[in-house]
């Protein structure tokens, strides 16, 4: 195999540009020395381009040589009797579209941001967090193993929270990122019992063993989508659930679909590519990569669709009413990414991997333009010449008279997620948390003997206080 | 009986009604008034304030708004550090300010003036108590002198002490000797003389005396200090619950009640970008509100319950809008004596939405969805009563407070507590870092009596950070000022004369960007004249181009339009005009369902599929902005109007109206047009062959904030128009009758030609060319070639404030750049607008030309001695140059002083919300003013207004008209007049005419403009631009 060694420089060559860019821009701002707009410019486009040189070096060298999987294992990090922590690549079919796509939208975005957040305080920061998130999704679209995975998905939700509380001089965005933040974390402990579970079920966490990427008895190679997963139906539903929870926390999938338009905090730029194009679809990708497991459980797929087109509905329902470009647009994400779960619960692999593709472009292209809203509105009426003066955009004809302003109330209160979440989970947990707080005073007070006595220094009260105890 | 009740109580509800109608007028014009942001509109953010006197008016907006009225000191003290303000500037503003007081000593150590010079020259750290303690840790004040200390004081303190302590103070010598002359001293420092060893302190060295000296220093100061009583308590000012709430629990109420109202307001103003409107709209704010958050099963909101049923009693019981803010305000407990105060705090709660409802409310014209009389106070009337249920929720989960809410402000009031009291340490830390620089020694100040240190606490305490902050902004100003006047009174020493010969007369916008042009274009052709007037060239006019589908106003937004004019194309086209309308009204169509149906279940999922190819444009854009946009002007250019039209200019009927007959002028109204405009600009004898009249619009891409940088004396609009319109009017034979019977008699062979300077890319448009005799066909291009270099000139010089662009670009490259700008969409900073303006001349040109002003002033021209006796012409200029430069220098000064709380902050996160606004992030209050990208390179100064007259004219049209009396007699704009014949300055200050000294009698001279700010990014110092004689240079 003389290609093995080329296609593991290769792989690597994917893994190491984005890192290397992290370690760079990251070291030289911990050292305090943060670089120029324009070098941090050309190392971002050199790495992006670097990296989307050598994965389509990738592409061309797995169609030259008819190959549709090639695993890079890069060693195990923690290796027990009956654990093992591998680090370990795969190109497949999945991956290499979506790394692919990962590299072209953060570099065009990055040459984009390059120019748009100059002389920005928060330059460097946003940079940062920027070479984070590509290493993310780098790592998470090239994972062979579930912990590998988990450790992109981390990445990823970091720096997606980072840059939505970016300016954190304001009160809002980091309310925000921290509420992403919190459903985040949900998912996150979805995906890592996930793991847990699967580990217990087949003895490790590589998705080739898993799925059964390999090849079979029979001498047949099954790569991806073709995986045969060895697992009972009723363990392909549990775990299944888990990754659909993980999934939907990522993707703002129904019940989680309130944080989409709250993650508008952040610099134009950051929006287009987390919210339009990539982060807001690895829960779909998630679920294509553990596609397999779906093939055995029915009820498993059902749910899947139900919870896509429940999503969808909901997400065309609510951009409706919307009156700012930037929340339409999140939920007109969020229908198109509802909908390709739908379709993956359907078994159509392929058909939701190019409605990725495809929607991650035209969305990051909306959003990058999306300040130019008032002038596209100028130019398109005075296109059709129709004044709009009592633009009465009026309710869908379907929806019966009676029930209209409920639900457009329903749908301007984007379906009551966020008062539902505040009120049945967000308070029981606060108001028991203050009442450890206040347990934990009391307590303390009775073992102080009487509360504490303010310490500020008033004007009378302020002879004994003086600076020169200080010398 | 009852029928009595009735009569007497109905007179009383009336005047509550008109009184309460009364206070949200009031509180309403306080409001930001920035309108649509597709038509910017340059309004001084305070204008309400306008009678007060600058800084009384800008302090109150700061409180009422939350925001800083000055930069912060640290900011005016690198100023000061870099020399743009000078200590002697600080000295004579205090002297001015202070009058016969500054003299006034101070606890017989020093005066007034010399004490708050001293406070302003060096940096006292004032702060919390714990922050005191900090610096005092960290700086090791108590154990050293400030570094600020001169070497003469340092010495002087230090000798003083010593002799002060050695003689005064220090125990017998062993002799069994007691001379004590003071053992109050003795005993106020004796420990500190242990904490040094006593024993030795013959042998102490000079760093101990140092630092013992600073401690004596510290003692004294905190044993005057002590003996004073406490310094007054500032009231509690906050008249809303949710203020005392906030401040109390820490929770907010109004983020409750503002997650609703922000929805729906946007939803109430909305423009026709939601594809499903809001329902009922039409019943306005109040009643559509009630309906949709009336009906069951809303939102399971804990704070909400209750909210529906009494919305829907509200509903039922028909109460109007202001009934229902009476009954609120009388739940909250509110009085008649606050009620304007918790009026206004409450609508400036949500002042961007407010100002928005309220500016649709009272200029109709100017939005396409309008509302109706009355909004903002059913606004209000909505806001009431969801505040009432916020605050009766957050109060009982956060407090406890379960009482009725008339009593919730007393109750948080006594759970606060009185503010935090200074300590004492605060208040002697202040005085001890004063005397260390003023050189006060420990034995001088311990001779000081409790009615001396009582005097001397007092006098320090009183000058507090904003009146420093306002002595700094004053002596800013005052610099400028200085450079402004005495370049003026040297070029004032040249005879006026106008350029015989011209070879062609331009007339452009009095915007400072035009500036820049007008100066390239004199030096390239020395042989031409510019002028200046304000851009809407007095034809105030609805106008609709051929292609656009609905009228823009044309004029300064303080003026409504009373005319309409329209373009068409001219018959020979027009089948081609209805050809290319079709098409683009396909193409319109098709784009708009396209951009909606992008966002749509179906059509988006279709779209998606084929989105792969949404990254061609996309990547093609981002990375070759200028081939994409060439691409897509070649594809533009197939369904444009045909480039033949005209301006529909003359009326058929009496009255001007929107109809096929009200459209345009009566040849009457053309005329009195031209005349005033020839008139003002002071062009009434010597016309060359071509007069051009330069509208000015700016054009670029993916900029909500575009229209801040088109024409501000158009209110937001480009103002082609305008020039073309009265190129147009000046042509007609008819009208030029009319001014020869005048006594203006303009040449036959004089030819108006109407045009546009695009200010982003410097490019220039004419409008009816076909008209133009062939006759002057070589001169027209000799005078665009004349002005394309000019425009390459001109953005060179433009080039130098955009730090994304090389110092070392040649004309053609900067040209290239600035292209470039405009097209690219990641590009936050198109152009500058008018950013650094600081000066506004009104007067002849020949005054200021060949003058380097870098683009800081706005120029009108005027020429005094054409004028009567009455200025009638000054007056008129005047009434529209005033508020527009006042408007556009306030706002420029508010959006950079505190650009997140009086204007809309960085334009990164913006959020294009109703067609309407910006929002920033999710969702935000509506963000007034200019983005930080936009003012990055202002300098807050006042504008100065330099106008070409004598004190008498002015101070005649300041009592004439009152919005000019009141910006210049508050200070709102800052007042000199040059004198016609003399060129002598005078300058008004407070009130009055003083004449001015210049300082300095010589500019620097540079052979161009090039040539002066080659190489250079920050402001730049006048200049006279003169081509050195190369004879002269011979002979010397």
């Amino acid at each position: 195999m003389e290609y093995d060694a080329l296609f593991h420089a290769l792989g690597l060559t994917v893994l190491c540009a984005p890192l290397a860019l992290v370690m760079l821009l990251g070291l030289a701002s911990l050292v305090g020395h943060p670089f120029g707009e324009r070098t941090v410019g050309r190392l971002v486009q050199f790495a992006i381009v670097a990296g989307l040189l050598a994965s389509l070096a990738v592409l061309g060298l797995m169609l030259w040589t008819g190959t549709r999987q090639v695993p890079i294992a890069l060693g195990s990090w923690v290796v027990l009797p009956d654990y093992q922590f591998e680090v370990k690549l795969e190109f497949d079919r999945l991956s290499v579209p979506f790394v692919i796509l990962s590299f072209v939208l953060c570099g065009v975005v990055g040459s984009f941001a390059n120019k748009y957040m100059h002389r920005e305080s928060g330059f460097n920061r946003f940079f940062v967090f920027y070479a984070l998130f590509v290493l993310g999704m780098v790592i998470t679209s090239l994972a062979g193993t579930i912990e590998t995975l988990f450790s992109g998905w981390e990445l990823v939700g970091l720096s997606s929270a980072l840059l939505i509380a970016f300016y954190q001089e304001r009160r809002a965005p980091v309310r925000n990122g921290l509420r992403v933040w919190v459903v985040y974390r949900v998912s996150d402990a979805a995906l890592l019992i996930a793991s847990i579970v699967l580990h217990h079920m087949t003895g490790g966490g590589d998705f080739d063993r898993l799925l059964g990427n390999m090849v079979d008895a029979g001498g047949v190679m099954h790569a991806w989508p073709d995986g045969l997963a060895h697992i009972a139906p009723h363990q392909a539903l549990i775990v299944g659930l888990l990754l659909l929870l993980a999934a939907a926390g990522k993707s703002a999938l129904l019940p989680f679909s309130d944080w989409l338009p709250r993650a508008m905090e952040g610099p134009t730029p950051s929006s287009a590519v987390f919210y339009g194009a990539l982060s807001v679809h690895l829960g779909a990708f998630l679920l294509l990569r553990v596609s397999p497991i779906l093939d055995i459980s029915l009820a498993l797929c059902a749910i899947v669709v139900i919870v896509g087109l429940s999503t969808a509905i909901f997400a065309a329902f609510t951009e409706r009413v919307q009156t700012d470009i930037k929340c339409a647009l999140s939920f007109a994400s969020l229908t198109q990414v509802g909908l390709i779960v739908a379709e993956i619960g359907l078994g159509f692999r392929y058909v939701a991997l190019v409605h990725i593709v495809g929607h991650a472009c035209l969305r990051t292209m909306q959003f990058v333009r999306a300040p130019t809203l008032l002038h596209d509105y100028r130019t398109m009426d005075n296109a059709i010449g129709a004044i709009p003066a009592n633009h009465a955009n009026g309710a869908p004809q379907w929806i019966p008279v009676g029930a209209r302003s409920w639900l457009y109330r329903f749908a301007m209160e984007r379906g009551y997620l966020d008062s539902l979440l505040s009120e049945f989970v967000v308070r029981p947990f606060v108001s028991s948390f203050r009442w450890c707080d206040r347990l934990e005073r009391q307590w303390n007070d009775w073992i102080d003997g009487g509360p504490a006595s303010a310490p500020i220094a008033d004007h009378g009260s302020a002879t004994s206080v003086t600076l020169e105890e200080l010398l | 009986m009852a029928q009595l009740e009735t009569m007497t109580a109905e007179p009383e509800a009336d005047s509550n009604r008109a009184r309460l109608e009364q206070a949200i007028t009031t509180a309403a014009a306080l409001l930001p008034l920035p309108g649509p942001i597709t038509a910017f509109a340059f309004l001084n953010t305070l204008q309400a304030l306008e009678h007060l006197p600058f800084d009384e008016g800008l302090r109150q907006g700061a409180r009422l708004y939350g925001c800083q009225p000055y930069l912060a000191e640290q900011r005016y003290r690198e100023s000061l550090a870099k020399g743009r303000i000078r200590v002697g500037d600080l000295e004579a503003v205090l002297r001015e300010n202070l009058g016969k007081e500054a003299e006034t000593p101070v606890a017989g150590l020093t005066t007034r003036l010399e004490l708050q010079l001293a406070m302003l020259q060096y940096p006292l750290r004032v702060g919390p108590a714990e922050e005191i303690r900090w610096f005092v840790l960290e700086a090791e004040a108590l154990t050293q002198l400030r570094s600020e200390t001169p070497q003469a004081v340092r010495k002087r303190f230090i000798d003083e002490t010593k002799h002060w302590v050695m003689r005064d103070l220090r125990p017998g010598d062993g002799a069994g000797q007691k001379k004590h002359a003071d053992p109050r001293g003795a005993r106020l420092i004796a420990d500190i003389i242990e904490r040094f060893g006593e024993a030795k302190i013959e042998n102490w060295s000079d760093a101990t005396w140092d630092a013992f000296s600073v401690q004596a220093l510290w003692r004294v100061c905190r044993e005057g200090v002590l003996t004073l009583p406490a310094p007054a308590r500032p009231p509690v000012s906050a008249v809303r619950h949710r203020d005392l709430l906030l401040e109390a629990t820490r929770e907010d109420s109004d983020e409750l009640v503002d997650d609703i109202l922000i929805r729906f307001c946007a939803a109430y103003t909305d423009q026709g970008f939601a594809h499903w409107s809001l329902p009922d709209r039409d019943k306005g704010f109040f009643k559509s509100f009630c309906e949709l958050y009336g009906e069951p099963g809303g939102p399971p909101r804990g704070w909400m319950r209750g909210l529906e049923a009494e919305l829907r009693m509200v509903e039922a019981s028909g109460i109007t809008p202001l009934a229902s803010i009476a009954e609120s305000l009388e739940r909250l407990g509110v009085g008649a004596e606050e009620e304007e105060d918790f009026i206004t705090a409450s609508l400036l709660g949500l002042r961007g939405w407010a100002g928005m409802l309220w500016h649709m409310e009272t200029r109709g014209d100017r939005v396409a969805v309008r509302v109706p009389a009355g909004t903002v106070s059913e606004f209000l009337a909505i806001r009431l009563i969801l505040e009432r249920f916020a605050l009766t929720y957050v109060a009982h989960e956060a407090s406890g407070y379960d009482g009725p809410l008339d009593r919730l402000r007393p109750a948080l009031r006594r759970s606060i507590g009185p503010p935090p009291g200074v300590s004492i340490d605060q208040r002697t830390f202040l005085v001890f870092q004063l005397t260390q620089v003023l050189g006060w020694c420990p034995p001088a100040l311990f001779a000081l009596t409790r009615p001396q240190w009582a005097a001397l606490v007092g006098e320090i305490e009183a000058f507090q950070g904003l009146d420093r902050r306002a002595v700094f902004q004053q002596a800013f100003e005052r610099r400028y000022r200085i450079q402004v006047l005495d370049a003026l009174s040297v070029r004032g020493r040249i005879e006026p004369k106008r350029v015989p010969q011209t070879r062609f007369q331009a007339s452009f916008c009095l915007d400072a960007r035009e500036e820049s042009f007008r100066r390239h274009l004199e030096e390239v052709a020395p042989d031409v004249e510019t002028f200046g007037l304000a851009g809407f060239y007095g034809a105030a006019m609805y106008y609709r181009g051929a292609a656009d589908a609905n009228y823009a106003a044309l004029c300064p937004v303080v003026i409504k339009p009373a005319h309409w004019v329209v373009e068409d194309v001219v018959y020979p086209l027009e089948h081609t005009h209805r050809r290319r309308a079709k098409t683009r009204r396909a193409v319109g169509t098709a784009t708009r369902q396209l951009h909606s149906g992008s966002r749509s279940f179906a059509g988006g999922a279709l779209l998606a599929v084929l989105g792969v190819l949404a990254s061609i444009p996309l990547v093609a854009r981002v990375l070759f902005p200028r081939l994409t946009a060439k691409l897509r002007r070649a594809a533009g250019r197939l369904i444009q109007t045909p480039p033949v039209t005209r301006l529909r200019l003359e009326r058929q009927s009496d009255l001007p109206s929107p109809t096929e007959e009200g459209i345009g002028y009566s040849v009457q109204e053309m005329a009195e047009i031209g005349e005033r405009m020839l008139r003002d600009m002071g062009l009434t004898s010597g016309f060359a062959r071509l007069v051009f009249f330069f509208g000015h619009g700016s054009f670029c891409l993916n900029n909500p904030h575009k229209s801040a940088y088109d024409c501000g004396a158009c209110s937001g609009t480009p103002g082609g128009p305008n020039g073309r319109a009265l190129a147009a009017m000046l042509n007609d034979l008819r009208v030029r009758d009319i001014l020869a019977d005048h006594g203006l008699e303009i040449p036959a062979t004089t030819r108006f030609i109407g045009g546009m300077h695009n200010t982003a890319i410097d490019e220039f448009m004419f409008y009816d060319l076909d008209l133009l005799p062939n006759l002057y066909l070589a001169e027209f291009e000799a005078a665009v070639a004349t002005l394309e270099e000019v425009c390459r000139r001109n953005a060179h010089e433009r080039c130098r404030r955009f730090e994304s662009a090389p110092l070392d670009l040649t004309f053609d490259e900067a040209k290239r750049h600035v292209e470039d700008r405009s097209e690219d969409l990641a590009q936050t900073r198109p152009e500058f607008g008018n950013a650094s303006n600081a000066v506004c001349f009104v007067g002849r040109r020949e005054r200021t030309r060949g003058l380097y002003m870098d683009r800081r002033s706005f120029l009108a021209s005027y020429d005094p001695t054409h004028d009567d006796a009455n200025h009638t012409i000054l007056a008129r200029i005047l009434a529209a140059a005033v508020p527009v430069c006042e408007g556009i220098n306030m706002q420029y000064y508010l959006s950079y002083v505190d650009n997140r709380g009086w204007a809309c902050g960085t334009k990164l996160p913006h959020n294009v919300t109703s067609l309407l606004g910006v929002m920033d992030g999710a969702a935000s209050d509506l963000r007034p003013g200019l983005p930080w990208q936009s003012v990055e390179i202002h300098e807050p100064l006042r504008l100065l207004f330099v106008i070409e007259s004598t004190k008498e004219a002015m101070i005649s049209i300041m009592d004439r008209n009152p919005v000019i009396g009141n910006i210049l007699r508050n200070e709102w704009a800052q007042l000199a007049v040059i004198d016609p014949d003399s060129a002598k300055i005078e300058v008004f200050r407070k009130g009055e005419f003083k004449v001015y000294e210049p300082q300095t009698t010589e500019l620097p001279k540079a052979d161009s403009s090039t040539e002066w700010y080659r190489g250079w990014r920050d402001h730049l110092a006048f200049a006279v631009i003169e081509k050195s004689d190369p004879a002269d240079e011979l002979s010397g």
